[in-house]
């Protein structure tokens, strides 16, 4: 029993990286764009800039992020760049950050794409060190991609989000970062179908357990999934975004990492 | 993006959101009044500009004309011009303790009563669920926000409540209770948590923080909503105990000289 279960498990967990896996190859994309234009043979080819500026990269983020933000079915709701703290020479700290009009946080009666007003005046007694926060803090110490969520976005999205983030290298030190917000209600519409052909009780969790979508009516989004031994099963998720080791738990469910999307599969058998 | 747009205190993020039934001038003007008197405004304050403030109210640019018009006659706010200008706040003491006066002396008990139990209902609701949802790091943002906390002065340990409330509705995972926590702070805030201006009410507030925090590490959801709706009930005791006093001194020499008196029915 365990071991069908295990092979069942594996394949939803692989289709549901491969649900994810167009964001996070878009967001490479943005990533490769920004290290090619700050670093090597053609660094300023799209800018004209020697050095960067937040001014002439600024642009390049919006024409990247645009696009996929006013696309039809699209899934993402936020996009752009944030750079390390004073890698810009004309901004210490800076967030290229845009909404797109299905986000109606502050966007007034008529929501369209726009950008996030932010304080970077460190000096501002309402400036927010971004580094501290793990949208930053995990990818910039482990070097990859993370997600971050599902929690409730009351400073950005005012609603239940996921923001999946990846590092900017340039000179083998982190530049910034690109990243996209996702809604989960949308998220769910997508994995659902997907994790109900297991024909399992079926529950994807985050790397702190909690839940993202179930096959279990009574098992809600945003509440924890509390099993034994579970927690201890999902550390090396918190850590290592390629961990993929399936692990089987004492009440007999098996926990498989989705890729490397630092989501995981709890299956019940 | 969480919390990357400077707006890091909650009480004043709540401030500039937008006005539910909006429109109207004088919604504007008390929140910005409430605002000014808790102290959550500080005196010498820039306002945002009036384009500004109307898009992040949602109300017509005219509309928070007006209202800032209405704030400068109350002496709340200067209006400077030239580069540097803008509307800057003035805090004047003695008119913030005036005005609050004349708000609990218009509301009754009744209304006072059911704002709080309003209140309580979505507070007490999202501590319920915070306890049984919060995960590790969601612990550890709740005890920085208590870390964090000022409680030398009305407008520090008002904002320690505020914010600290909103992240307990926050860890719930409800965008609802968020957003019903948020609405609720701007309409009930100014006033069930007048009784932060006397140091044991305030003391009194970390205390209810303390337990609330605890109830979460301890997954009690019963324990962390009675913490919760204790601590609003205690304030609003201390609102009615306040509303009885005014009313019966009308001389506004008689609030200062009741200021330091412990009331009666307030819980230490």
């Amino acid at each position: 029993m365990t071991v069908t279960v295990d092979v069942a498990a594996e394949h939803i967990a692989r289709r549901i990286a491969s649900t994810i896996d167009p964001v996070f190859a878009m967001i490479d994309g943005w990533r490769d764009v920004l290290e090619r234009e700050l670093e090597g043979p053609f660094a300023g080819a799209l800018t004209g800039a020697s050095e960067p500026t937040a001014a002439t990269l600024d642009p390049v983020v919006a024409a990247l992020v645009s696009a996929e933000l006013e696309r039809d079915g699209t899934l993402i709701t936020g996009a752009g760049f944030v750079a390390a703290p004073g890698f810009l020479v004309d901004a210490p700290w800076h967030l290229a950050w845009w909404l797109s009009g299905s986000n109606t946080f502050g966007a007034g009666p008529d929501p369209k794409l726009r950008r996030l007003e932010v304080v970077s005046d460190p000096d501002s007694e309402q400036f927010r060190d971004y580094t501290t926060l793990e949208w930053w803090r995990v990818p910039a110490r482990t070097g990859t991609r993370h997600l971050t969520g599902p929690y409730v976005d009351y400073l950005c999205t005012d609603d239940y989000t996921v923001t999946i983030t990846t590092p900017v290298r340039v000179g083998g030190e982190m530049a910034g970062l690109v990243g996209t917000d996702l809604y989960v209600a949308r998220l769910e519409g997508v994995l659902l179908p997907v994790i109900r052909e297991s024909g399992h009780p079926c529950t994807l969790v985050n790397a702190s357990g909690r839940i993202v979508a179930s096959t279990d009516a009574r098992r809600a989004t945003g509440a924890l999934l509390r099993l034994d031994g579970l927690a201890d099963a999902l550390t090396p998720l918190r850590d290592d975004a390629t961990a993929t080791d399936a692990a089987s738990l004492p009440g007999g469910e098996a926990v498989v990492p989705c890729g490397d999307t630092s989501l995981a599969l709890v299956l019940e058998a | 993006m969480p919390q990357a747009t400077g707006r890091t205190d909650a009480t004043r993020a709540v401030v500039f959101s937008p006005l539910d039934g909006a429109g109207r001038a004088e919604l504007v003007e008390q929140r910005l009044t409430d605002a000014i008197v808790a102290g959550v405004l500080r005196d010498g304050e820039r306002l945002p500009s009036e384009s500004d403030l109307a898009r992040s109210l949602g109300v017509a640019v005219v509309t928070a004309r007006e209202a800032l018009v209405a704030l400068r006659e109350k002496g709340l706010v200067q209006t400077r011009r030239g580069r540097d200008g803008g509307s800057f706040v003035t805090h004047d003491r003695d008119a913030a303790a005036r005005m609050v006066d004349d708000r609990v002396r218009a509301l009754s008990r009744i209304e006072l009563r059911d704002l709080s139990l309003h209140y309580a209902a979505i507070a007490g609701m999202a501590a319920e669920i915070a306890a049984d949802r919060a995960s590790e790091d969601d612990l550890a943002s709740l005890v920085e926000v208590d870390a964090r906390a000022d409680l030398t002065t009305p407008g520090g340990a008002r904002r320690a409540v505020g914010r600290f409330q909103l992240e307990v509705a926050a860890v719930s995972q409800s965008p609802r209770l968020v957003h019903e926590e948020l609405r609720l702070q701007a309409e009930a805030g100014p006033l069930l948590w007048l009784c932060l201006r006397e140091q044991y009410s305030r003391d009194r507030s970390r205390t209810a923080r303390l337990e609330v925090i605890q109830a979460i590490r301890d997954v009690q959801p019963e324990r962390a909503r009675r913490a919760t709706t204790d601590h609003i009930a205690s304030a609003v005791e201390w609102l009615i105990d306040e509303k009885v006093r005014l009313e019966q001194a009308p001389t506004p020499d008689a609030v200062e000289a009741s200021g330091g008196a412990t009331p009666e029915g307030g819980r230490p």
